[in-house]
């Protein structure tokens, strides 16, 4: 029988961006398309359908009994905001939304890539407005999407043309990155102004792993332009910043760490990233971190508890705070038994 | 150094660099200079490529290293190879592969970099593309007579795929072997599922190919 709590998930979630004492380790998800599942409905809806996803978000918390986190968004975002074709997930074995169609198809394109002049109105913006919109009316924490620029260029560009314009033309990957670090600051804008600073988590989704950049790489396309949207979200005093750095991205966490996260930051890390470096690197703000979701999807509910307790046993003694979490998105197809274990684990070894 | 090796070793260059105008001139260098086009691909082009996986496993280079590199091998290639294909003699044949990204999935840059690793092993490539429906995957390695299949997978769900398919791949295909590989596949997950093989990266990809089909090139 699992340890009772002794705060509700919302005391919890509240106390962890304070930095106040805790009863446990919190467990936070990164999960759209499994709500989606546990509700009967096409992963499609976690993305397409504001209302819907929303609603996806908040049951399943309520029947897992997680402490958070309900957001909008995805990996491979951008494209469509520049005019790229997008396809949901509606499709048997698909999970995400996917680029069908970079908007940018050769160099004069990305030379006239320009911010639109509404950008609510371009893309999956209108879903995702909507949805912090609900996300207000709710009195939750409005979640908003700001990157990372080079991800979103990826989606805007294609990666290999991308990779390759990086090698060949340096000026004109500067420049597509110029236009989305706008794009995503006049959007940070219009969000803080409606919806107020103290009630949004800004988040970026980054895919720019080891595995595809070098450090050095890194440095020259991705951090100029992180640095610049974290200070500036900072400057508009939007509550809380949160980074999921994904995958493989050992070489690039000294970067990561000189970023500008307000007094107390929320840090993602995949499975390739220890929370011990993690740790290291943030020692200040929040560490999530980094269940292998590959295991969540694959392996039994025995096999989930153990790799939870041992992420709790490494973490949660984190001066920054921590909270127990997959190292990327919860696998739409996991069990829900597996799901479970993640809460299960925090109350029974993540006490404090 | 002979004019010959001095065309060479200029092609290895061009491809180690990336730079395709370079690679694409020293090959028109190569045939006016009468190096036998197959011998230009293999002693000039592939060293090139061959020594840019070797850093890619090391850390010394990264992915958009190897793209445009593959741009200069390709630029290369295009002036070389019909004139090899027009005198067969000598060119390596190491085997029939069909390739692609599994149903669901349009993440294709992994699948590629495989691609160019066992083109340059010398395997004759049928690349499907992404997204790739699970049945087209038996149909064409039936109407190629295809002697490797090798899907990637980089998403859970799509995984998935490669799962559910494997069983219907291997009654249908009993002769092929079936390479898969991707982020979230491992070489556990290969042996449970019954694949013939897995590659961490696209280096040990080429390496497990060629060790399926007993030949070697990049040991």
């Amino acid at each position: 029988m699992a340890v009772r709590d002794q705060m509700t998930s919302l005391e919890r979630w509240e106390a962890l961006v304070r930095g106040d004492d805790l009863d446990r380790v919190p467990c936070l998800q990164f999960i759209l398309g499994h709500t989606a599942v546990v509700n009967g409905l096409p992963i499609a809806k976690a993305y397409d359908d504001a209302e819907m996803s929303l609603a996806c978000q908040r049951s399943a918390m309520e029947m897992y009994g997680y402490d958070g986190l309900v957001l909008h968004g995805w990996a491979n975002a951008g494209g469509a905001e520049f005019g790229g074709e997008i396809e949901y997930p509606y499709r048997k074995y698909t999970g995400a939304p996917m680029m069908n169609k970079n908007p940018v198809q050769n160099e004069d394109d990305a030379w006239a890539l320009r911010v639109p002049d509404d950008i609510l109105s371009v893309g999956t913006i209108p879903i995702a407005h909507e949805f912090s919109r609900l996300q207000y009316e709710a009195g939750m924490n409005v979640t908003i999407q700001v990157g990372s620029p080079l991800t979103w260029a990826g989606s805007v560009c294609g990666e290999e043309r991308l990779m390759s314009w990086m090698m060949k033309k340096p000026d004109l990957v500067h420049h597509v990155l110029r236009v989305i670090t706008d794009f995503i600051l006049a959007k940070a804008g219009i969000w803080v102004r409606e919806f107020g600073p103290e009630r949004i988590m800004a988040f970026d989704l980054c895919i720019e792993t080891n595995v595809l950049y070098s450090p050095r790489q890194f440095e020259t396309f991705a951090f100029p332009y992180l640095k610049e949207i974290h200070s500036k979200l900072t400057e508009m005093d939007v509550a809380i910043i949160c980074s999921h750095i994904c995958g493989e991205q050992n070489k690039n966490i000294p970067f990561w760490s000189q970023l500008d996260y307000g007094k107390r930051g929320f840090i993602s890390v995949g499975r390739e990233v220890s929370i011990t470096a993690a740790r290291e690197a943030f020692p200040d703000h929040v560490v999530m971190g980094n269940v292998d979701p590959i295991t969540m999807q694959e392996g039994t509910a025995e096999q989930v508890l153990e790799l939870c307790k041992a992420c709790v046993l490494e973490g949660k003694d984190h001066p920054g705070g921590y909270a127990l979490m997959t190292g990327c998105e919860v696998p739409p197809q996991a069990p829900p038994v597996n799901v479970y274990q993640m809460v299960k684990a925090c109350r029974e070894y993540g006490q404090y | 150094m002979s004019d010959a090796q001095s065309i060479l070793a200029q092609m290895t260059k061009a491809v180690e660099d990336g730079d395709e105008v370079v690679a694409a001139s020293a090959s028109e260098a190569a045939v006016a200079a009468g190096i036998d086009p197959q011998e230009a691909i293999l002693e000039g082009l592939v060293p090139g490529m061959v020594e840019l996986g070797r850093q890619y496993e090391a850390g010394e280079c990264y992915v958009p290293e190897l793209i445009v590199a593959a741009e200069a091998l390709y630029a290369g290639l295009d002036i070389l190879q019909p004139l090899a294909t027009a005198s067969a003699e000598g060119k390596r044949n190491s085997g029939v592969v069909v390739i692609g990204a599994v149903q669901g999935d349009v993440h294709d840059i992994g699948k590629n970099l495989v691609k160019l690793m066992l083109e340059v092993s010398g395997f004759e490539i049928h690349d499907l593309g992404r997204d790739v429906p699970m049945e087209q995957f038996i149909e064409e390695c039936q109407t190629h007579s295809a002697d490797l299949l090798c899907m990637s997978s980089l998403m859970t769900t799509t995984m998935k795929a490669i799962k559910d398919f494997m069983p219907q791949i291997k009654a249908a295909l009993p002769d092929v072997k079936v390479m898969i590989g991707g982020a979230p596949i491992s070489q556990r997950l290969a042996d449970e599922w019954g694949a013939d093989g897995y590659g961490e990266n696209a280096v040990e990809a080429a390496r497990m190919a060629e060790k399926l089909m007993d030949i070697r090139a990049w040991d």
